[in-house]
């Protein structure tokens, strides 16, 4: 009876769960290379290659000289840094929206302790940093004990921050202490010192996520909280390490922000949030296939400056780099949608393109 | 016995019954056949208006091919078909068809946060009048008066998420009648009382009856017998495709549906009683929103079932021994120890392993790969100092468990969501095998999975059991019950009614308790 029983239900259950394609067992270690290499796996460094080959052929005298390499490295450390945090929380499932908030605290924190509470440099440093782990520490507290949405969480709490910004201080502060300005402004090896604040950043976190259990702990939580809980993680204390990674190392590139410009501007806050997260998604599409990454930002930050660096020198109006960054984001995470989830369409015209296979054959035959 | 009554003639006589009106829905000669086995085999009835039948029978009866062949979800194999009709015998065409014949599945497809009159307005078809404003107080008045149609009265301002279980069936029902031309429509409910309290029932059946008495036919689908007895007028039972009965429901007595829709065949070989090692798991009193205090032990090296139909709290008490759930009252020991209520990082501390029912929601990480999955429960034994996760020790031990559960296709980097959900399960299994637990709990262990896929679930079940593990199977899959378990407590109004083990432990045994536990509990109840 038992036998007789059993065709209802799993005939049933295969109308909703399609059989899985048939693969080859084991792939082939070229066959693993192609998959690594292929276009849909890392569009981001074909379309840098290809965007230089076609700015260094139309620029060739500006373009492609040391000089501007340099100067967009410089320019990007910040940028780079910012997207490379907020894959953190991204990754645990929590979207916050108050990266730009905590980059602009961490300026006038730190301006206004140095120069109005005359700290000094290396304590008004820290006490910057632990601002921005206690801004951790409390988003995380909305999130995971008022139950409350991250992105409503954190789209308050970026309210809030402007407002304790413009309470500190209304005005720039200016920080004339020695020593201050070399945090961002020294340079090694003719690169700026946040070129390599930028790169223990970003290793610090690839290493962090992609090595150790850690990371193993915010993926799980950020895919899937419930069955993250009933595989015995705490989920609330992923999302704590992820918030607090997030408001330190903002605070931190807030702290060279500063340093860079020696004043706390307290109207810079509103620059930092969409490139940060438009280079995080685009770089979700990179490697990893739909999994924030590092070294995936890293490319998609790589690939938004080139494109808008290379379009200034062209001469490209105003507007364009705005429109490059929109453009690029949409095409590449559309893309890659359409690669991953074949929708009923895409696998109509498929099966189509397979029926006419065997009767093209009969023709040549 | 009326046995075998499986195909009536040409349905050219059925107009003059008892019960008044003439077929409204005429099901003739329905089979249908998936990869060469037949879940409907030669199905025909009718509805006549004014009527309530009711068709029951077992999980994998085909109650549920049925109910979906009649929503066009499936198509009929060639030769069956159905059609509806008015009340003078004129077929509907197809379009109509959809208008006249309705549906009520267990999940009503009502919009929570809207109120009745919002979720009734949403059936009618948007045009420009959409634009304007809403007229409220004639909307409120035309949802009252549908509401009133069923028999029932509330305030259909409020959000459907407000009303109780058989209010919002009500609406349901409001809804689907509110599309017809004229009162002898037909309406399918399919289990609509598996989430109810007794006492709500009544005032579904309430109004059912008088959807019934106003002309419209209704099949009514359960599996509870106390509520065919209270509601249907003539009784349909199906077993492996079949209509093995049909009756006025005041012909046969429980003893008869119970043999029809069990059927009399099959008995189990009897095993030689095993002997089992030290009690790992010990549940006391537990309560939870439908359990009343079940008594549960399972020793070392057993396999125990947990057995009972939906609503009977079933579902509720494997998630509240793991901590999933938490209980409101009652205590879980594991082996010896005490695990607090909700504490999941105890239970696994103590060495428990849940494998949850809803796969999608609580187990998979589908866009974690089958390594990460794998790996989750028990990070601990794969991590170095400072927390690193050495790739390669990882990927031996990978390898290791994909062979041991025969992964298909061996390729642990994939995602789990791109697996078939047999693998999926597998995988989650496999992640709870892999911390060597004490008590593992399983929640519908092979829900969703192919044949292929169970009988390894099975051996990596039984293994567990053999290398001393004790065992938990919650399945509404009888025979999957009858073939694993060593020993199945049966549950019924949130209470363990029966305990099965040895030679009494057969599919039929466990039904027939379930069963007849439902009938007996509301008998005593009224």
């Amino acid at each position: 009876m038992s036998t007789n029983l059993q065709p209802d239900r799993t005939q049933g259950d295969d109308q909703t769960v399609p059989p899985p394609p048939m693969l080859p067992a084991e792939p082939t270690r070229w066959a693993r290379f192609k998959e690594q290499a292929s276009f849909r796996n890392v569009s981001g460094l074909y379309i840098i290659a290809i965007m230089i080959a076609v700015f260094w052929y139309h620029e060739p005298h500006t373009f492609m000289t040391m000089l501007s390499w340099k100067l967009l490295l410089d320019q990007q450390a910040i940028a780079a840094i910012i997207a490379v945090t907020v894959c953190v929380p991204l990754s645990a499932g929590v979207i916050d929206l108050a990266v730009g908030t905590e980059v602009g605290l961490g300026t006038v924190v730190v301006a206004w302790l140095i120069a109005d509470k005359s700290l000094s440099v290396p304590l008004a440093f820290a006490l910057t940093l632990v601002a921005g782990a206690f801004v951790g520490v409390v988003i995380t507290m909305l999130v995971t004990k008022a139950r409350i949405n991250s992105f409503i969480a954190t789209l308050a709490m970026s309210s809030i921050l402007l407002a304790v910004i413009s309470w500190i201080s209304g005005e720039p502060i200016p920080v004339a202490v020695n020593g201050f300005s070399t945090i961002a402004n020294g340079e090694l090896f003719g690169l700026v010192y946040p070129v390599y604040y930028a790169a223990g950043v970003s290793l610090f976190i690839w290493y962090a996520l992609e090595h150790t259990s850690f990371g193993r702990r915010v993926y799980a939580t950020g895919a899937n909280p419930e069955a993250a809980r009933l595989a015995g993680i705490r989920t609330s204390r992923v999302i704590l390490g992820a918030t607090i990674t997030c408001g330190v190392l903002t605070g931190f590139a807030g702290i060279i922000t500063a340093s860079q410009l020696s004043t706390g501007d307290p109207t810079i806050s509103s620059g930092f949030l969409l490139p940060a997260f438009a280079a995080a998604f685009l770089g979700s599409t990179q490697f990893k296939r739909g999994r924030f990454n590092v070294p995936g930002t890293l490319v998609a930050v790589a690939l938004l400056a080139i494109g808008v660096e290379g379009l200034q020198l062209w001469g490209a109006p105003v507007w364009t780099p705005n429109m490059f960054d929109g453009v690029v984001l949409l095409l590449a995470v559309g893309f890659a949608q359409l690669q991953r989830s074949p929708t009923k369409r895409t696998a109509a015209i498929r099966r189509v393109l397979r029926s006419l296979r065997p009767r093209d054959r009969r023709a040549e035959a | 016995m009326a046995e075998g009554v499986a195909s009536r003639g040409t349905p050219a006589g059925h107009g003059d019954v008892p019960g008044g009106g003439s077929a409204l829905l005429r099901v003739s000669d329905i089979s249908k056949t998936f990869a060469g086995s037949k879940a409907l085999d030669g199905v025909s009835f009718d509805v006549r208006g004014g009527e309530v039948l009711a068709v029951v029978g077992q999980n994998g009866s085909g109650k549920s091919t049925l109910v979906k062949v009649l929503a066009d979800v499936h198509q009929a194999d060639p030769g069956g078909h159905f059609d509806v009709r008015d009340p003078d015998g004129e077929g509907y065409v197809r379009g109509d068809r959809r208008d006249q014949l309705h549906f009520i599945h267990q999940d009503l497809g009502l919009i929570a946060q809207l109120s009745t009159t919002e979720n009734l307005d949403l059936s009618r078809p948007l045009g420009w009048r959409d634009l304007m404003p809403a007229r409220g107080r004639s909307e409120h008045a035309r949802a009252q008066e549908l509401v009133a149609r069923a028999g029932a009265r509330f305030d259909v301002r409020l959000p459907v998420a407000l009303l109780s279980p058989a209010e919002r069936t009500i609406v349901a029902l409001a809804r689907a009648m509110n599309g017809w031309r004229h009162p002898n429509g037909v309406l399918v409910l399919d289990e609509p009382t598996a989430s109810f309290h007794s006492s709500e029932s009544a005032r579904l059946f309430a109004a059912l009856r008088q959807v019934a008495a106003a002309g419209a036919g209704v099949l009514f689908i359960s599996h509870r017998l106390d509520e065919i007895r209270a509601i249907a007028d003539r009784v349909i039972v199906l077993r492996d495709g079949r209509v093995v009965l049909e009756c006025p429901v005041a012909d046969a007595d429980d003893a008869t549906l119970i043999r029809a829709i069990v059927g009399a065949d099959l008995d189990r070989t009897t095993e030689a009683a095993s002997t089992f090692g030290d009690v790992r798991l010990k549940a006391t009193a537990i309560q939870g929103i439908r359990l009343r205090g079940v008594d549960l032990t399972i020793a070392a090296g057993e396999i125990v079932g947990i057995s009972g139909v939906l609503g009977s709290g079933r579902e509720e008490l494997v998630p509240m021994l793991f901590g999933a759930q938490r209980r409101i009252a009652g205590a879980v020991e594991i082996d010896g120890t005490p695990i607090p209520s909700g504490d999941v990082g105890a239970a696994i501390e103590a060495g428990v392993g849940y494998v949850p029912a809803d796969r999608s929601r609580q187990g998979a990480l589908g866009q974690l790969n089958v390594r990460e999955n794998l790996t989750l429960a028990g990070l601990k034994s794969v991590q170095r100092r400072l927390g690193l996760i050495p790739r390669r020790r990882e990927r031996a031990e990978t390898m290791r468990w994909a062979r041991a559960i025969d992964l298909r296709p061996m390729q642990p980097e994939r995602p789990l969501a791109q697996l078939s959900g047999g693998n999926q399960q597998k995988v989650v299994l496999a992640r709870w095998l892999r911390t060597d637990p004490h008590v593992l709990l399983l929640d519908e262990p092979t829900a969703g999975v192919d044949v292929g896929a169970k009988v390894s679930i099975y051996s990596l079940i039984r293994d567990a059991a053999r290398r001393g593990t004790a065992v938990a199977v919650c399945s509404s899959d009888t025979a999957e019950l009858a073939e694993l378990c060593d020993r199945v407590i049966v549950l019924d109004a949130g209470r363990a009614v029966c305990e099965l083990r040895g030679s009494d432990l057969t599919e039929e045994a466990i039904l027939e308790a379930s069963l007849e536990s439902t009938h007996v509990s509301s008998g005593a109840r009224t």
